[in-house]
C-alpha cells in the first residue's frame, strides 16, 4: 500500500483548538506523527515583560482559552511569594471554592470535546448546557464569563455577592442530580466502552519517563495530585480523595475524568460549610510604584490538565524579567502524543488527543 | 531531608553552589557538561520528573542562563478492584516528592551551545526545540531542531532582549493608526 | 456506587432513557425573546460621572492595552486650585479587554462599567467614545419601558444599568494616611514643645509610596514645584535627589514643611475619597534627614556678571529673590530689621509650629552660596532707599505686612497687637498674661495668638483655672483660620464666639483692662462682597479679660520710601502694589513681590513672585 501524507489539520471536527498534526499514513494505520503547534502562538511571555505587575493581571488569564482560572491562581502565587504578601484566610477558602468550580466546568467542556468527537452529541450538549450554569456563577461573582480576571495578588478581586453560597449549592445540586442520566447514556454505554478500551494505552513507566501529569498519570494507577503532594490554598484543611484506575487507556482517564468531577461538587460543598469570615483582599502597593526585590520563584498547582507551574524571575523592577509557564499540555501533546499515534488508527487520533486532555493554547502561549 | 542532599551533593561534585531558599525548593549553580552528570545522579537518586527547561538572557552580563526544574513522581500506587499493583507503596526512602531543584548553568551569548539532555529524560525534546528557536541557543546532539511555533525566519531570535517589538511590528505591518491620525 | 459501575462493561440499552427528554421543554435560550439579564457586577460599556471626574488621568495611565486617552473639553472649566482639570477620558473600544483596572484605580469613583455590551455599525469611528452617564446625556439613555435589545447599541442604552463599580476596600491605592506622630494636646499646651514630631524613614517611604503621580498637585501648586518627583526620589530612599529637585523651585523646605498652606494637598486626587498624600510632612522630612544641604546639593553660585542687587527683607520671598538671582551670578545683599533671617516666619509662627533652628538651617544654606545678608538694619533708618537704590543695579522690595491693625473701638489703645505679642514670646522677651485672655479675631494669626497665649497662661499660672477664648466677626462657614489650626485650638481647649463684634474695652478704676463688651452680628460682607459689617444692636455680651489681643490683619509699612517716589508707585484695585510680568513695579529699577502683590498672603505664593521677579531682574540687568 501507499504511503500517503496527510494533514489532520487546524480545520477538522474531531479537533479541539487550533493544533494540526502531520500524519504518514499506509491504509488506514499511522505510520508517524508529528504534532504542528504554533497557530495560536501569541507570545505572552515577552508579552509580560513589558507590562507592570499588575498590568499583566488582565493578560495572564487569556493563555488557557478553556480554563483561565489557575493561570491566575499561579501568577498570583508566585508574585506574593517573589514579594512575600500575606493573603488572608478567606481569601484562601474562596480561592479554593473558585479554582474547584473552574475544575468542573473544564472537565465539562473536555466531556463536550470527547463526546462530540465520539458521536454522542446529546451527551455533548448536556455537558454544554451544565457548563452555561456555572459560567452564570461565574458571572455574578466576577463580572465576566469566560475571561473571569478575578484572583490577583493579595487575595480576590471583590467578595462573595449575598445569598452567593445558596446559589452555588441550588446550582451544584441540580447538576449532580443529573450524573445518573450521563451515566447511563454515556459513562455505563457499551459503545464507549469498545471504541475507548485499550486505545491510547500507556504503561505506568511509560508515562513517568516521558513526563507525563494529571489524568494521563493518575489512569496508570499513581496516586499524584500536586493538591495532595504540595498542598496550596485551602486544599489541607478539608478530606478528600485522589481517584485513580490501573489501565492506561483512554477509558480509564474519561473515567478518572468523571470521578474527578464528582469529587469537586463534594469539596465545594465542605469548603463552603467551613468558610471563615474576615477580610478577602490585603491590600498591595500602589501600581504606578510597585518595585518586587530580586528574585526568582517556581510554584506549581494542579490544574484540570496536570501539573501547571509558573517560574518568574524579577530583577528588582516594576515588571518582571522573566515569566515561562509550565503548561500540562505541553509534554502531552508534543511527546505524548506522537508515542501513542504510532500504530493507531485515523479515526482514534482525536480519540487518543481528546482523551489526553490536549488543549492547544497551552502549548502555543 | 534537604540538608543531606545538599551535603551529598557537594561532597561528591566539586565547584557547585548550593542555596536553600525554603524548605521545599533547592538551586544548584553549576557549570557545562557536569550539569548532565547532576541530573544523572539525580534521576537515579528517584528524582525523575523533568518539569521545564526554561531560558533567560542577562543581556547586561552577556550570558544566558538555562534552568532545568526537576521533582519527583513519588507517590503511592493504588490498588482497584481485586488487583494488587506490584509495588503499592513506593518504596524511595529519601526521596522528598515535594522537593523541587532547580539547577541553573551559564553559557556565554556570543556562542550560545549546550548539550542535549535527552539521554537523561526523553520530554526534553520538546523544551529544547523552542529555546533554541526563540532564544537561538544549538543543543548538540538534539535530533530534530526543527521549528516549533514561528513561521518565517527572524534577524534576531524574538525572545531575547535586544529584539524591540514595537520596531518589529512598525517594519512589518507598517503603522497601526490611533484615531487621531485617522482623522487626518 | 463507583465499584458496581467500574466492573461491568456497560449496556447498549441503557441511552435510551434519554429518550424522555424529548418531550420536555427545551433549556435554550430563544433570545432575544427571552432576554438574559446580566448579572449585578458584570463588565460591559463604561460610564463616567463628570461631576466626580476630575480628568487625573490615572485610568490613562494604568490600562494595559493604553485603550484609554485624555481628551481635552472646552466646555468644561479647569480649576488647578481644586484639582479638577477639563480633560476626559476618551476609550477606544478595539483594544479595550473590559478587565475594570481602570475602575479600581479611579480615585473619585466616577468611572464604571455597565451591564450594556452590544454594539454593532458599519462605521468603525463610532468604537471610540467619551463615556457619560445618564445625568448628562439625556438622549441616549432610555427606561426599561423605551429600549430594546434588537436596537442596543452604544447609542441606545438602558437607563439604571450600573456593573461593576469602585469600592474603597479592594481598590488599587490605599485612602488613608500614615498617620504623622504629633504631642497630644493635653501635653502640648503646657509647654512651647514642637507639636509635629516628624515621620521616620520607613513611614516616610510608606507614605511616599501612596502617590499616583497623577499631577494635580504640580498644577495647583503656586510655585509649580516638581511634586511627583520628588515624592518618587524619598520613596526609592534617594533624600538627596529629592532635595535637588525641591530646591529648582524652592530653596527654602525646611520652613514651607512646617507652615506652607498646603494647596497640593487640597487638590490631591486622593483627598476626595481619603486622606491626600502628606506633601508637606514629606517635604519636611527631607529637610530634617539631610540636615546640611551643602553635602546633598552641588550648587554654586553662576560666574559673576559684576551687577549688584539689594533685596529688602528677609522673608520666603526676599531668600527666593537672592537664591535664585546668586546661582545666575549676580552680587545679592539681603537687608532685614530683625537679628535674623525668616522675615515674618522668624516673629509670626510660634515655636511649636517653626522652630527658629529650621528656619536658621534655611538662611545659612542661601548665605553659603555668597548672599550677603545685613541684619538689624531698618532701611529708612540705618539706610535711606534712595541710597539702595542709587547704589544697587536693581531693589526688590519683599518688605511684606509687618504692622498689625487696630480695632479702633473705643479704649483699644490698651489691647496688644497682634505681631507685636507674637514678636516678644518669639524672640525671648518676657510677656505676661492674666488668667483670663480674650483675641479678637478668626483668621489664622489670630489661632497662633490664642494658642501662646493658652501655653503663656499654663506655663505662668499653673492649676489655676484659666481661659482664652477668641471674638471673631464671621461665623464658622466663614471663618478664614485653616480648617485643621481650629481643630487644633479646640482640642487645647480655646473657646470661641464666632459671629460677635467688639464694642468697647471696658475699663477697670485705675484703667486696667476688665473685659470686652461685645455685639451680635447681623451680617459681615454686603450684596457686592465688600466688607461691611452690621450689628443686632439689642444683643450685647460681656467677655472677662485681663488681656486682649487684636489679631484682625496686618499691613505694609511704607513708611521708608520717600514722597516723590511713593508717589510714582501705583497700586491695584485690591490695594496692592502693580507689577508688570517681570514683577517690575512702576519705579525704576525697582521690583516687587510677595505679601504686597499677591492676595494670597503665604509664603509658597512669595516663592512662586520672587521666582517671576529673578527672571526679570536678570532680563533687565543683562539688557
Amino acid at each position: 500500500m501507499r504511503e500517503l501524507e496527510l494533514y489532520f489539520g487546524p480545520q477538522h471536527l474531531g479537533m479541539v483548538g487550533n493544533f494540526s498534526i502531520t500524519l504518514k499514513v499506509e491504509g488506514d494505520r499511522i505510520l508517524e506523527a508529528t504534532a504542528n503547534p504554533g497557530y495560536l502562538h501569541r507570545g505572552f511571555e515577552k508579552l509580560m515583560e513589558l507590562r507592570t505587575w499588575i498590568q499583566n493581571f488582565p493578560l495572564v488569564c487569556r493563555i488557557n482559552v478553556v480554563e483561565p482560572d489557575p493561570m491566575e491562581m499561579v501568577y498570583a502565587m508566585a508574585v506574593e511569594k517573589l514579594a512575600n504578601i500575606e493573603v488572608p484566610e478567606r481569601a484562601h477558602y474562596i480561592r479554593s471554592v473558585y479554582l474547584e468550580l473552574s475544575r468542573v466546568s473544564s472537565h465539562l467542556f473536555g466531556l463536550w470535546a470527547y463526546s462530540n468527537m465520539l458521536g454522542f452529541d446529546t451527551v455533548a450538549q448536556w455537558a454544554m448546557y451544565h457548563r452555561d450554569l456555572i459560567l452564570d456563577l461565574f458571572e455574578e461573582l466576577t463580572g465576566g464569563r469566560v475571561y473571569h480576571i478575578y484572583i490577583w495578588p493579595g487575595g480576590v478581586r471583590r467578595d462573595f455577592p449575598e445569598g452567593f453560597k445558596d446559589r452555588i449549592v441550588n446550582t451544584l445540586h441540580s447538576i449532580g442530580g443529573c450524573v445518573p442520566d450521563y451515566d447511563s447514556t454515556f459513562f455505563n454505554n457499551r459503545l464507549f466502552y469498545d471504541r475507548a478500551k485499550d486505545i491510547g494505552k500507556i504503561t505506568r513507566e511509560d508515562a513517568k519517563k516521558l513526563g507525563a501529569m494529571g489524568q494521563v498519570l493518575r489512569a496508570t494507577g499513581v496516586k499524584y495530585d500536586v493538591r495532595k503532594v504540595e498542598s496550596y490554598a485551602a486544599y489541607d484543611s478539608i478530606d478528600w480523595d485522589v481517584h485513580t484506575r490501573e489501565d492506561g487507556d483512554a477509558y480509564s482517564r474519561i473515567w478518572v475524568i468523571r470521578n474527578e468531577m464528582i469529587e469537586s461538587v463534594h469539596m465545594i460543598f465542605k469548603l463552603l460549610d467551613a468558610m471563615p469570615q474576615g477580610k478577602a483582599y490585603s491590600k498591595v502597593l500602589n501600581p504606578f510604584k510597585w518595585k518586587i526585590p530580586k528574585g526568582e520563584a517556581y510554584v506549581r498547582i494542579e490544574s484540570s490538565r496536570g501539573e501547571l507551574g509558573l517560574y518568574m524571575v524579577s530583577n528588582g523592577g516594576d515588571k518582571p524579567y522573566r515569566v515561562n509557564f509550565r503548561t500540562p499540555s505541553y509534554t502531552h501533546g508534543l511527546t505524548i502524543l506522537e508515542r501513542l499515534l504510532k500504530d493507531a488508527s485515523i479515526a482514534d487520533v482525536g480519540n487518543i488527543m481528546i482523551s489526553l486532555y490536549v488543549v492547544a493554547p497551552e502549548i502555543d502561549r | 531531608m534537604i540538608s543531606a542532599l545538599k551535603n551529598e551533593l557537594e561532597s561528591i561534585f566539586k565547584d557547585i553552589q548550593i542555596f536553600v531558599p525554603e524548605n521545599s525548593r533547592l538551586i544548584i549553580s553549576a557549570r557545562g557538561a557536569m550539569i548532565l552528570t547532576i541530573l544523572n545522579f539525580l534521576k537515579d537518586k528517584g528524582y525523575d520528573h523533568l518539569a521545564l527547561i526554561s531560558c533567560t538572557d542577562w543581556i547586561e552580563e552577556n550570558e544566558f542562563e538555562l534552568i532545568y526544574i526537576i521533582s519527583s513522581y513519588k507517590a503511592d500506587i493504588t490498588p482497584v478492584g481485586n488487583k494488587m499493583p506490584d509495588e503499592p507503596v513506593d518504596q524511595r526512602a529519601g526521596v522528598d516528592n515535594r522537593l523541587n531543584i532547580i539547577l541553573k548553568t551559564r553559557i556565554p551569548r556570543e556562542d550560545p551551545r549546550f548539550i542535549t539532555a535527552i539521554p537523561v529524560f526523553e520530554n526534553a525534546e520538546a523544551y529544547e526545540r523552542e529555546i533554541h528557536e526563540l532564544f537561538g541557543i544549538d543543543f548538540e546532539g538534539h535530533p530534530r531542531l526543527i521549528p516549533l511555533f514561528l513561521e518565517r525566519e527572524y534577524e534576531i531570535p524574538p525572545f531575547r532582549k535586544d529584539f524591540d517589538t514595537r520596531k518589529y511590528v512598525k517594519d512589518f505591518f507598517d503603522e497601526i493608526p490611533f484615531v487621531e491620525n485617522k482623522e487626518k | 456506587m463507583m465499584e458496581k459501575l467500574e466492573k461491568n462493561k456497560g449496556s447498549f440499552l441503557g441511552a435510551f432513557k434519554a429518550i424522555r427528554f424529548l418531550w420536555k421543554r427545551p433549556k435554550t435560550l430563544r433570545y432575544p425573546f427571552e432576554p438574559k439579564e446580566p448579572a449585578l457586577r458584570y463588565r460591559g460599556f463604561h460610564l463616567n460621572d463628570w461631576d466626580k471626574c476630575t480628568g487625573c488621568g490615572n485610568c490613562a495611565d494604568i490600562c494595559p492595552n493604553e485603550a484609554i486617552e485624555m481628551v481635552e473639553i472646552p466646555e468644561l472649566a479647569s480649576k488647578p486650585k481644586e484639582g479638577i482639570k477639563n480633560e476626559r477620558p476618551r476609550l477606544d473600544y478595539g483594544r479595550c479587554c473590559f478587565c475594570g483596572l481602570c475602575v479600581d484605580i479611579c480615585p473619585p469613583g466616577s468611572l464604571s462599567l455597565s451591564r450594556d455590551y452590544f454594539h454593532i455599525h458599519f462605521d468603525t469611528d463610532t468604537f471610540t467614545f467619551i463615556p457619560k452617564d445618564e445625568k448628562l446625556d439625556n438622549e441616549h439613555f432610555f427606561p426599561a419601558e423605551e429600549y430594546s435589545v434588537l436596537k442596543a447599541s452604544l447609542s441606545h442604552r438602558k437607563k439604571d444599568y450600573e456593573g461593576f463599580s469602585s469600592d474603597l476596600e479592594y481598590s488599587l491605592f490605599e485612602p488613608e494616611r500614615v498617620p504623622m506622630p504629633e504631642v497630644r494636646p493635653e501635653a502640648r499646651k503646657l509647654s512651647f514643645i514642637e507639636q509635629v514630631i516628624g515621620y521616620s524613614k520607613e513611614e516616610a517611604k510608606k507614605e511616599a509610596s501612596r502617590c499616583l503621580e497623577c499631577r494635580l498637585c504640580e498644577e495647583a501648586c503656586p510655585a509649580h514645584l516638581k511634586i511627583s518627583d520628588y515624592i518618587r526620589a524619598i520613596y526609592e530612599d534617594k533624600p538627596e535627589e529629592s532635595l535637588k529637585k525641591i530646591f529648582e523651585d524652592n530653596p527654602i523646605p525646611a520652613i514651607c514643611g512646617r507652615v506652607c498652606m498646603k494647596y497640593c494637598e487640597d487638590a490631591c486626587s486622593l483627598s476626595i475619597r481619603g486622606e491626600a498624600v502628606a506633601v508637606r510632612w514629606l517635604k519636611r522630612y527631607v529637610a530634617d534627614i539631610i540636615g546640611d544641604y551643602k553635602t546633598a546639593l552641588e550648587l554654586k553660585p553662576g560666574k559673576p556678571t559684576g551687577k549688584k542687587v539689594a533685596v529688602i527683607g528677609a522673608g520666603p520671598g526676599g531668600l527666593s529673590v537672592a537664591y535664585f538671582l546668586r546661582l545666575k551670578g549676580h552680587e545679592v545683599t539681603v537687608f532685614d530689621s530683625l537679628p535674623g533671617g525668616g522675615g515674618t516666619m522668624r516673629i509670626g509662627p510660634p515655636v511649636y509650629r517653626l522652630p527658629i533652628e529650621a528656619i536658621d538651617q534655611d538662611v545659612d544654606y542661601i548665605a553659603s552660596l555668597g548672599v550677603e545678608f545685613r541684619f538689624n538694619t531698618t532701611v529708612g533708618e540705618d539706610l535711606l532707599f534712595e541710597d539702595i537704590r542709587r547704589d544697587y543695579d536693581a531693589v526688590y522690595l519683599g518688605i511684606g505686612t509687618t504692622r498689625s491693625n487696630s480695632t479702633r473701638v473705643k479704649n483699644a489703645e490698651k489691647c496688644l497687637l497682634a505681631l507685636n505679642f507674637l514678636e516678644d514670646n518669639k524672640l525671648g522677651r518676657a510677656v505676661e498674661v492674666g488668667e483670663k485672655t480674650v483675641v479678637i479675631g478668626g483668621g489664622n494669626v489670630a489661632m497662633d495668638v490664642a494658642r501662646v497665649a493658652l501655653r503663656l497662661q499654663n506655663i505662668q499660672h499653673p492649676g489655676k483655672e484659666i481661659m482664652t477664648q477668641t471674638v471673631s466677626l464671621e461665623d464658622w462657614d466663614i471663618m478664614p483660620a485653616k480648617e485643621d489650626e481650629i481643630e487644633e485650638a479646640k482640642e487645647e481647649g480655646i473657646r470661641f464666639n464666632p459671629a460677635w463684634g467688639p464694642k468697647e474695652v471696658v475699663l477697670g478704676e485705675e484703667g486696667e483692662v476688665k473685659g470686652l463688651q461685645c455685639v451680635k452680628v447681623k451680617s459681615v460682607f454686603d450684596e457686592q462682597g465688600r466688607f461691611s459689617p452690621t450689628f443686632y444692636e439689642d444683643k450685647e455680651m460681656f467677655l472677662e479679660g485681663n488681656m486682649i489681643i487684636e489679631a484682625i490683619g496686618q499691613r505694609t509699612d511704607f513708611s521708608f520710601i520717600p514722597e516723590e517716589l511713593f508717589a510714582k508707585l501705583e497700586f491695584t484695585e485690591r490695594r496692592k502694589v502693580k507689577v508688570d510680568e517681570n514683577g517690575q513695579t512702576t519705579i525704576e529699577k525697582v521690583f516687587a513681590g510677595g505679601d504686597i502683590v499677591n492676595t494670597n498672603l503665604d509664603a509658597v505664593t512669595a516663592i512662586a513672585d520672587a521666582k517671576i521677579a529673578a527672571e526679570g531682574i536678570d532680563r533687565h540687568l543683562s539688557s
